[in-house]
């Protein structure tokens, strides 16, 4: 187990700098996942923390100790590859064993700790199977088997679950989670699907454009997103933004969109500069109070169903438990839950109520 | 409606096939069945190709060693064994580094090699033939051997980059976070998952280098002779000796169709597939 600090690290490819000066700490046995769009530098800066990109400037520290001139091997990391490379002509067995093939330790050595995380990870039937015989499932096990037996400080994966379909995604998720628990090691995964980070991590790092846009626990993330950025990124559906302003109706003050008037809490201040203000569907509170709207579009997704509204000037989607039996068309009344109103400064696009 | 188109097109796909199968065998049928029977039954006009005529005398005749055949196979067989061995030891370590490194002016080298195939033999011939003799190296192994390392290598560097840009990059990193050293990497890895390509084409090489005809004619005059050179030979000016001479064109076929059927088998087989889930 290690920790690991990454302090002011760059990353240049000629004129093209892919990370631009990120700092980050990460503490012992914690999981963190990078998450950001493709493109955006995570799995960039993934394969720097690796060793399997050097580093343009910044420090990376493992343990307090600057690793930046070390190579993969020698930063004890272990890596679960996105579409797994797994060693083609090699066996399942083999392709555990090889680290320790590589470190000259004796046969026996070699098989019992392969049998123990292949019982682990449910693939001793499978041992003397080539990566081409198994299901894309049992190639993952076996890609995450090949990390387990290095007893690594750190686990870095690279989108990992991006190959398995919807179900075994979700069945996968739980097991990483579960292996995390178990073994407690520091874990860094790098992903683009918020509801994986939301799952998976004790802490979130939102990648922007080779920068880090926020750093915090799934629910800081989630409730307090730091800019406009990640509160479009994370959560689905997206949340609302609305390009409004402020008005003040029957001595109250509300938030415009349109035609309509959202108030506000009667606590508040507003800004000076112009904002833009964002609310989840949660917030989002249909039924006999509030502001006239007409139902546009109904998705039910199991448990809950979505249920956009519009007005004149504006829309909004609310989440509403369980099946709903509403038409469209239909008219009834919106109601914003205050607690949940978020505003973003309109020029900097970064949260303003701070 | 369906059934019937799908079983017209596969009626014409077949006819296609069975056309080129019969235009490229029809010929080679007609060579065995011509070093079967002795040169009078040849000769008679028309060709007697009665069944009782068999024999195996043409084969007899051309495998005596005192005759140009038997020293032109192991002539052909040395020259191809070293031209395929040289050219994938060498072209396969520049194949991967024009694969892999990224060095200034890859471009440039990877055309000025295929530029080396832009000419033809016979624009050459004479030059080289020159230099050759020069270097006292006409009618040697070792100057037929470099003479086809110098096209049969572009077409290995070629085919071979390809192959190994194919191989995925994850493999060699993952082989490097389990702790390979590249050289390790190149000797657990890139090695294995490399011999079937590696494999056909050196097979490749060899069937090119032993077919070879044009320089092999001009470069060669006693010791050197190759297989090609000796069949060609029993071609004189007065007769032609036509089943001894396809006697000897069976016999030297015989190690590339052999060849050809493993290159078949290596080149069918998915090599990297498992590799990596795409």
């Amino acid at each position: 187990m290690a920790t690991l600090e990454l302090i002011h690290v760059v990353k240049k490819f000629g004129d093209f700098t892919a990370i631009n000066d990120i700092s980050l700490r990460v503490e012992e046995g914690e999981f963190v996942t990078l998450l950001g769009p493709s493109g955006c530098g995570k799995s960039t800066l993934l394969n720097m923390i690796s060793g399997l990109e050097d580093v343009t400037a910044g420090e990376i520290r493992m343990n307090g100790k600057v690793v930046n001139q070390l190579g993969p091997y020698e930063r004890d990391v272990a890596m679960v590859f996105q579409n797994y490379a797994l060693y083609p002509h090699m066996t399942v067995e083999e392709n555990i064993g090889f680290s320790m093939k590589l470190r000259k330790r004796s046969k026996n050595e070699i098989s019992s700790h392969v049998l123990n995380v292949a019982n682990m990870l449910e693939l001793e039937h499978l041992l003397h199977r080539l990566p081409r015989e198994l299901s894309g499932g049992q190639q993952q096990r076996v890609a995450i088997g090949r990390a387990v037996i290095r007893e690594p400080s750190i686990f870095l994966f690279d989108e990992p679950f991006s190959n398995l379909d919807a179900a075994l995604r979700v069945k996968t998720r739980g097991e990483i989670k579960e292996l995390h628990q178990r073994l407690g090691v520091t874990s860094i995964f790098v992903t683009h699907d918020q509801e994986e980070a939301l799952s998976l991590s004790d802490n979130i790092a939102v990648v922007r454009a080779g920068k880090l846009e926020q750093h915090g626990t799934p629910e800081e993330i989630y409730s307090r997103p730091a800019s406009k950025y990640v509160a479009r990124f994370i959560g689905s559906p997206q949340m609302d933004i609305f390009n409004g302003s402020f008005g003040v109706t029957d001595g109250r003050l509300n938030y415009q969109i349109g035609e309509v008037g959202v108030p506000l809490p009667a606590n508040f201040i507003p800004p000076t500069h112009p904002v833009d203000m964002g609310v989840r569907p949660e917030y989002v509170l249909l039924g006999t109070t509030g502001f006239p709207a007409s139902v546009r579009l109904v998705q039910p997704v199991g448990p809950f169903t979505y249920v956009t509204v519009e007005w004149q000037g504006g829309s909004v989607t609310a989440r509403v438990n369980g099946v709903s039996h509403l038409k469209v068309k239909e008219t009834l009344r919106v109601e914003f839950n205050p607690e949940g109103l978020i505003f973003f400064d309109r020029e900097t696009e970064e949260r303003s109520d701070l | 409606m369906i059934s019937n188109r799908r079983f017209l097109h596969r009626f014409f796909i077949r006819l296609g096939l069975a056309t080129f199968t019969l235009l490229a065998l029809g010929p080679v049928l007609w060579g065995v069945v011509t070093s079967l029977f002795p040169l009078t039954s040849l000769t008679s006009r028309p060709p007697d190709l009665n069944p009782v005529n068999i024999t195996i005398e043409n084969y007899i005749l051309v495998l005596d060693t005192s005759r140009g055949l038997f020293s032109g196979l192991i002539n052909s067989f040395i020259i191809a064994f070293f031209t395929s061995a040289i050219g994938l030891v060498v072209g396969s370590m520049a194949a991967y580094s024009l694969a892999r490194l990224n060095m200034p002016g890859r471009n440039k080298i990877l055309m000025m090699i295929l530029a080396t195939q832009m000419f033809p033999g016979i624009v050459i011939i004479i030059p080289l033939f020159l230099v050759m003799s020069r270097l006292n190296l006409v009618d040697t192994h070792f100057g037929l051997i470099m003479v086809y390392l110098s096209f049969i290598l572009p077409i290995v560097i070629w085919i071979l980059k390809g192959f190994f840009e194919g191989v995925p990059m994850e493999l060699e990193r993952a082989a490097a976070v389990d702790g390979a050293t590249p050289l390790q990497t190149f000797r657990f890895i890139v090695l294995p998952i490399s011999l079937p390509p590696l494999f056909a084409t050196g097979v490749f090489a060899f069937i090119e280098s032993w077919n070879e005809f044009f320089f092999a004619i001009i470069l060669t005059r006693i010791d050197v002779k190759t297989a090609p050179i000796a069949i060609a030979e029993f071609s004189g000016q007065y007769t032609t000796l036509y089943g001894q001479m396809l006697a000897s064109a069976v016999l030297a076929s015989i190690p590339v169709v052999v060849l050809a059927i493993i290159f078949r088998k290596f080149i069918l087989e998915g090599f990297v597939e498992g590799a990596i889930k795409a």
